[in-house]
C-alpha cells in the first residue's frame, strides 16, 4: 500500500490541529491523523517523535504522564496557549498557501 | 520572552539527560504495544504483530538520536564523548601516552622557550606609558661618546640637545640620556661602609616625565635637578633598593657618596621599569645631566657643544605629522653644525649631508636586540625543526595504532557511524594529546628559558628579561599545541577513516599493500632529512664555536687574571696617581703567586675601545674617510709579558719611560702596515690630533697584532702610550680628554699555580693602599674573553642538543615503523622462508627498506644542509656553510643510527619460525 508523504511543514500543523481537541500520547495522534485523513496521510514514527520534541523545546505542547486506557503510563502532549496561538498562525499560513497554489492551478 | 523560556528548557534537558533517556524509551515502548496490539486486532499473532511493529518503527536507535538532536546540544555532547573516550584510550595505553607526552612536551617546549625570549628581546616595548607615543632622534647604532659628523646623526652633544628642545614644542618631552652606562662606586655618607661597585646614568630632568612614570616611593627627577648649580641628587632602581639597600624607606632622602661626590637620594624607581633600552646589566642609578660636571669634574663634557654623547627620545604630542618635523629638525641641525667652532673644512662640506631620521622609540634603544635577533631567528628555525620531527614521530605513532584497531573503526562504520564522525574522534585523541603535551611543554619551556638566559648572558649581574612565560606566550603555547595536534592528527585520521569495513573485519594482513606504508615512509623520510640538517647545523656552529676559542688573539689567557678598578670613582686626582700606581705594582706584586703586575686603560676583550685621528711626521695626514683611525691605549711597564703579547722588534714599554722621560709609543703591525708602508717604523713620529702634534711620540716597538674588541674581525691598528707622559695642548678640552686618559681602569695580574684566596687577597691589598678603592670586577683573563661567545656558545650547545634530539626521535621512529612492518609481513617472511629464503635474505630484505628510506631522507636532506648553511654563513667563524667535513661527519652519524635502529627488528624478523608465522593471521 502506498503511502502519500506528509507535505513538508504541515506535521506542525496536523499536530497542533489534532490536539486542539485534548490531550493525547503520541500513539494517538498518529492514530487519529491516520484516521481523520481517512488513511491518506500516516505519520511515520521517525518524524513524529522528533517533531514533538521540538515542539515541546518551543513551549507548544507541554508532556504529562499519565494511565492510559489500557493502564499503561504513557506521555500526554497538551497545547499550550502559545500553542494555540502557533495554531492559528500556521492555520492562515496554510490557507494562503494552499489559495495561491489553487489560483495557479485554475488559470493554467 | 520566548527565546529565554526555551533556553531555560535546552538547559533543563543538559541537567536531567537521564530521565530523558528514560522517557523517550518509555513512550517508544509503549507505542509499539499499541501498535502490535492493532495489528493483533486486525487478525495478525501476536508473536509476528510485535515482529511487524517493531520493522515498522524502523531503526529505534536512530529515532532516539533525532530526538535528542532536536535539542541542540549534539555538537557538546559529542564532544564531550570523544574527550571522554580519548582519555579512556589514552589511560589504556599508558606507555605511547607516556612517549608521546614527553616528545610533545620537548618539542612544544623548545618553542615555547624560544619564542619566550623572542617575545622579551624582540617583541616588547619598554614598560612605560603609550610607548608608541615615543620616538627616536636616530637609529641608536652609534655607542658611546665621539665627535664628528656621523651622516645619520644619532648621538648628540648637550648644547645641541638643549637648542633642539627649545624649538621643537611638537614633542610634549623631549628627553636625553647618556649612550653608554659607566660605573659608579656608591656607598651611604653615614657609616664605614666601603663602596660598592653599581651602574650609572646620566639623563635629561625630564626623562621620568617622559616615560610617564611616577616614583615608587620618594620622587623622581625633574627639569629642575637639571639647572646649574642645582643640588645633585639621584634616582635609585626599584631593584637596587629592595636587594641591596633592604627596601629601607630611611634611606631615601639621606645623602649617598656617589664617586667621592656627595648626592640626595630623591627616590625609587618603579619596579619593572629598567631604563631606556633592553640590555644585560641595566642601570641602578640615574642622575641628571646638570650633576655631570660635579662627577666628572677632571673632564666634563656637558658643555661641549662637539662632544656627542647622548641619545635623543621624545614622546610627539597626538597628530603631529613625522615627514615636516624630522625635515624641520634635518635643517635645525644643519644650521646649528654651521656654528660649531672647530670645523674643518673637509666637515664643513658635508653639513649639507647630515640628517636626523625620526624612528619609533617605544621599544628603546636596540643594541641588545640587533646583537641577538639573527640568532634568535636561528633558534627559532632549529626549534620549529625538532617540533617537525616530534610531529612526524607521532603521527606514525599513531598511525600504527589505527592500523591495529581497524576492526574497531569497521565495526563502527558498520554500526552507522559516518566517516566525519570517526574522524573527529581521532582528531579529539591527538588534540588530547598535544594539549596536555602543550601544557607539559610550557613547564619545560620555564626551565628551558632559564637556561638560557644563564648561558647567554653569563657573566652579568642581572638581565631585565623574565623567564616566566607571559600572556602572548602562553597563548603561543595553546596554540602550537591545538596546531601540532591538526599536524599530527589528520593524516592518521584521515587515513584510518577510509579504511574499507569489509577489508579490515575479514583480515587485511594477508595481504602485502598497504596503504598505510607510503604515509609512513615519508615520515621517515622527512625526519631523516630534519635530522640531517639540525646535526649538521649542530657541527658547524660547534666548530665555529671552537674556531673563534682557540684562534690566535694575540695574547696569552693562561693564568691571567683581570681586576677592573677606577681610581677617579674613590677621587683620584691626577697628581697622585703616581704613587697611587706605585703602591699597586708593590702591594699586589707581593701577593704570594703573582709573577708579574700590569695596569692598562683597558684590558683585551673587555669591551672597551679607544680610538684617535692622528697626525704622522714627513707624511701627509692619513685620510679618514678612507682608513679607520686607529685605537690606542696606556700601558705600564711589563704589560705586553703580563697579557702574552710577543714584542717582534724595538722595545716595549718599560720603567724607563717616565713624565719626564722622552715622548715614545709602541705600536703593533696592522698599525705600522697601514701608516708606514714599506718602511721601519722604529724611530718614526706620530701625534695625536693636528699636524702640529706630529713630532709628538717616537716609536721604540712593534708588537704582535692583538684582538681587542672584536674577535671575529682582524686586529684593529694600535698604539700604546706611557702612563703619565704629558704632552702639552693648546685645547684645553682636547687636553683633558687626553689626561684622563692616565686613569687606569684595569689591572693585569699574572700568576703561577692557583693560590688560594687570590680575589681576597687582592682586595685586601687595594683595601690597605685605599678603603676608597671600589673593585668594579675581578674575573680569569679565560672568563673576560668567553663572555664574548655568549651567544655562539649558546647556539652551539642548543643547536647539539636539538641534533641529539633530532636523532633520538628519528631513530625511534625509524625503529618503530620497521618494527611494525615486521609484524605486518610476518605471514609474507614465513612464505618466503618456507619457500626457500635464509636468514641472511630475510635480514638483507629488511634492512634494505628501512635504509632506503633513511637514505632517501638523507639525500633529500644534503641540498637543505647545504643551502642552510650558506644562509647560516654569516653566524660562522673559520667554516664554510658547506663544510665538507661536518657534512660527511652528519651523515655518518645519521646512517650508523639508522643501522642501528633497523638492525634489531631486522634480526627479529631473520629469526622467525616459518611454521608460526604462516599460521598467523
Amino acid at each position: 500500500m502506498a503511502r502519500t508523504e506528509i507535505l513538508p511543514g504541515t506535521l506542525y500543523l496536523l499536530i497542533l490541529k489534532t490536539l486542539e481537541s485534548g490531550p493525547r500520547h503520541g500513539y494517538g495522534i498518529a492514530e487519529r491523523i491516520q484516521e481523520l485523513s481517512d488513511d491518506v496521510l500516516t505519520v511515520e514514527e521517525g518524524s513524529l517523535y522528533p517533531a514533538l520534541q521540538r515542539m515541546l523545546i518551543r513551549g507548544w505542547v507541554v508532556g504529562e504522564w499519565r494511565q492510559s486506557e489500557n493502564n499503561r503510563r504513557a506521555r500526554y502532549y497538551r497545547l499550550t496557549a502559545s500553542g494555540r496561538k502557533q495554531l492559528g498562525a500556521e492555520l492562515s499560513e496554510f490557507q494562503k498557501v494552499m489559495a495561491a497554489i489553487t489560483r495557479v492551478i485554475q488559470t493554467a | 520572552m520566548e527565546r529565554l523560556r526555551e533556553l531555560w528548557r535546552r538547559l533543563m534537558f543538559v541537567l536531567r539527560r537521564g530521565k530523558f533517556q528514560q522517557d523517550l524509551q518509555e513512550e517508544l515502548q509503549f507505542h509499539l504495544e499499541m501498535k502490535a496490539r492493532a495489528l493483533h486486532e486486525a487478525g495478525m499473532e501476536p508473536a509476528e504483530a510485535g515482529a511487524a511493529a517493531q520493522r515498522h518503527f524502523g531503526n529505534t536507535l536512530l529515532l532516539r538520536e533525532a530526538s535528542r538532536e532536536a535539542w541542540g546540544w549534539n555538537t557538546l555532547e559529542t564532544v564531550v564523548q570523544d574527550v571522554r573516550y580519548g582519555l579512556r584510550q589514552l589511560h589504556r595505553s599508558r606507555g605511547f601516552t607516556l612517549v608521546a607526552v614527553l616528545t610533545l612536551a620537548l618539542g612544544i617546549g623548545a618553542n615555547t622557550a624560544v619564542f619566550t625570549l623572542v617575545d622579551a628581546v624582540l617583541l616588547k616595548s619598554l614598560p612605560v606609558s603609550d610607548p608608541h607615543q615615543l620616538y627616536s632622534l636616530g637609529a641608536d647604532d652609534n655607542c658611546c661618546e665621539m665627535t664628528g659628523l656621523q651622516g645619520n646623526f644619532t648621538i648628540y652633544s648637550y648644547p645641541l640637545y638643549q637648542e633642539l628642545q627649545e624649538r621643537n614644542p611638537e614633542f610634549s618631552q623631549l628627553a636625553a640620556f647618556q649612550a653608554g652606562a659607566m660605573p659608579v662606586a656608591v656607598r651611604r655618607s653615614r657609616g664605614a661602609e666601603a663602596a660598592q661597585p653599581y651602574r650609572g646614568e646620566f639623563v635629561s630632568g625630564n626623562y621620568f616625565q617622559m616615560f610617564g612614570l611616577s616614583a615608587y616611593a620618594g620622587r623622581l627627577l625633574t627639569p629642575a635637578d637639571d639647572r646649574t648649580g642645582a643640588p645633585p641628587v639621584v634616582v635609585m632602581s626599584y631593584r637596587v633598593w629592595q636587594q641591596r639597600y633592604g627596601a629601607d624607606p630611611g634611606v631615601i632622602g639621606s645623602t649617598l657618596v656617589i664617586n667621592s661626590k656627595v648626592f640626595t637620594l630623591a627616590g625609587v624607581a618603579p619596579p619593572g621599569f629598567f631604563g631606556d633600552r633592553l640590555t644585560d646589566d641595566p642601570p641602578d642609578f640615574w642622575l641628571p645631566l646638570g650633576s655631570e660636571p660635579v662627577l666628572n669634574s677632571l673632564d666634563s663634557i656637558l658643555r661641549r657643544p662637539g662632544e656627542f654623547w647622548l641619545y635623543i627620545t621624545g614622546r610627539l604630542k597626538p597628530g603631529v605629522a613625522l615627514a615636516p618635523l624630522q625635515a624641520r629638525l634635518t635643517v635645525e641641525l644643519q644650521q646649528w653644525l654651521r656654528t660649531l667652532p672647530k670645523l674643518d673644512e673637509g666637515d664643513r662640506k658635508d653639513i649639507s649631508q647630515q640628517k636626523i631620521i625620526l624612528t619609533p622609540g617605544g621599544a628603546g634603544v636596540t643594541e641588545l636586540r640587533d646583537q641577538y635577533a639573527s640568532g634568535l631567528r636561528l633558534l627559532t628555525v632549529l626549534a620549529g625543526l625538532v617540533l617537525l620531527i616530534a610531529c612526524a614521530n607521532l603521527a606514525n605513532l599513531l598511525l600504527a595504532k589505527g592500523r591495529a584497531s581497524s576492526v574497531q573503526m569497521a565495526a563502527r562504520i558498520a554500526l552507522g557511524a559516518t566517516r566525519a564522525r570517526l574522524m573527529r574522534q581521532m582528531l579529539t585523541e591527538s588534540l588530547l594529546l598535544a594539549v596536555v603535551g602543550g601544557a607539559a611543554g610550557v613547564a619545560v619551556a620555564f626551565l628551558a628559558a632559564r637556561m638560557i638566559l644563564v648561558v647567554a648572558f653569563r657573566g652579568t649581574q642581572y638581565v631585565p628579561i623574565a623567564a616566566t612565560p607571559s600572556l602572548p606566550v602562553l597563548a603561543f603555547a595553546f596554540a602550537l599545541s591545538i596546531l601540532t595536534g591538526v599536524l599530527f592528527g589528520v593524516a592518521p585520521a584521515w587515513i584510518s577513516s577510509r579504511s574499507q569495513p569489509a577489508e579490515a573485519l575479514h583480515g587485511a594482513t594477508r595481504s602485502t599493500r598497504d596503504r598505510s606504508a607510503l604515509p609512513q615512509k615519508s615520515l621517515v623520510v622527512l625526519q631523516a632529512a630534519l635530522s640531517l640538517v639540525l646535526l649538521a647545523g649542530a657541527g658547524l656552529l660547534t666548530r665555529s664555536l671552537l674556531n673563534l676559542q682557540s684562534q690566535q688573539f694575540g695574547f696569552q689567557t693562561r693564568g691571567r687574571y683581570i681586576v677592573r678598578l677606577d681610581p677617579s670613582l674613590a677621587g683620584y686626582s691626577l697628581e697622585r696617581l703616581p704613587g697611587l700606581y706605585r703602591e699597586l705594582r708593590t702591594r699586589l706584586g707581593a701577593i704570594p703567586g703573582v709573577l708579574s703586575v700590569s695596569y692598562s686603560g683597558y684590558s683585551p676583550m673587555r669591551g672597551d675601545n679607544w680610538s684617535s685621528d692622528i697626525s704622522l711626521y714627513g707624511q701627509p695626514r692619513p685620510d679618514y674617510s678612507k682608513v679607520v683611525a686607529p685605537s690606542w691605549m696606556r700601558v705600564s711597564p711589563h704589560y705586553f709579558d703580563t697579557i702574552g703579547t710577543r714584542l717582534l722588534r724595538g722595545r716595549v714599554i718599560n720603567d724607563q719611560d717616565t713624565p719626564s722621560s722622552t715622548r715614545v709609543a709602541v705600536v703593533n703591525e696592522t698599525f705600522a702596515r697601514r701608516f708606514f708602508p714599506k718602511q721601519d717604523p722604529i724611530g718614526k713620529r706620530f701625534g695625536i690630533g693636528e699636524s702640529d702634534h706630529s713630532r709628538d711620540f717616537e716609536i721604540v716597538g712593534i708588537v704582535e697584532d692583538t684582538k681587542y674588541q672584536d674577535a671575529r674581525g682582524p686586529a684593529y691598528a694600535m698604539f700604546f702610550l706611557p702612563f703619565l707622559q704629558k704632552v702639552p695642548r693648546a685645547d684645553q678640552s682636547v687636553q683633558d680628554a687626553i689626561d684622563s686618559s692616565n686613569y687606569l681602569q684595569d689591572i693585569e695580574l699574572l700568576v703561577s699555580g692557583y693560590p688560594p684566596n687570590l680575589e681576597s687577597q687582592v682586595r685586601r691589598a687595594l683595601d690597605e693602599i685605599d678603603a676608597n678603592l671600589t673593585v668594579l670586577s675581578m674575573t680569569s683573563f679565560d672568563e673576560q674573553v668567553a663572555r664574548n661567545f655568549n651567544q655562539d656558545r649558546l647556539l652551539a650547545r642548543l643547536a647539539g642538543l636539538f641534533g641529539f634530539l633530532a636523532l633520538a626521535l628519528a631513530s625511534i621512529g625509524l625503529y618503530g615503523v620497521t618494527a611494525y612492518n615486521v609484524v605486518r609481513r610476518t605471514n609474507e617472511i614465513g612464505i618466503r622462508m618456507a619457500l626457500g629464503a635464509d636468514r641472511q635474505n630475510v635480514l638483507g630484505m629488511v634492512l634494505r627498506g628501512a635504509l632506503g628510506q633513511a637514505g632517501v631522507g638523507l639525500a633529500l636532506g644534503i641540498p637543505i644542509v647545504v643551502a642552510g648553511g650558506r644562509a647560516l654563513s654569516s653566524q660562522l667563524f673559520g667554516v664554510k656553510g658547506y663544510d665538507p667535513e661536518v657534512l660527511v661527519a652528519a651523515v655518518v652519524t645519521l646512517g650508523v643510527c639508522a643501522a642501528v635502529a633497523a638492525l634489531v627488528p631486522a634480526r627479529r624478523a631473520a629469526s622467525i619460525d616459518p611454521i608460526q608465522a604462516l599460521r598467523a593471521e
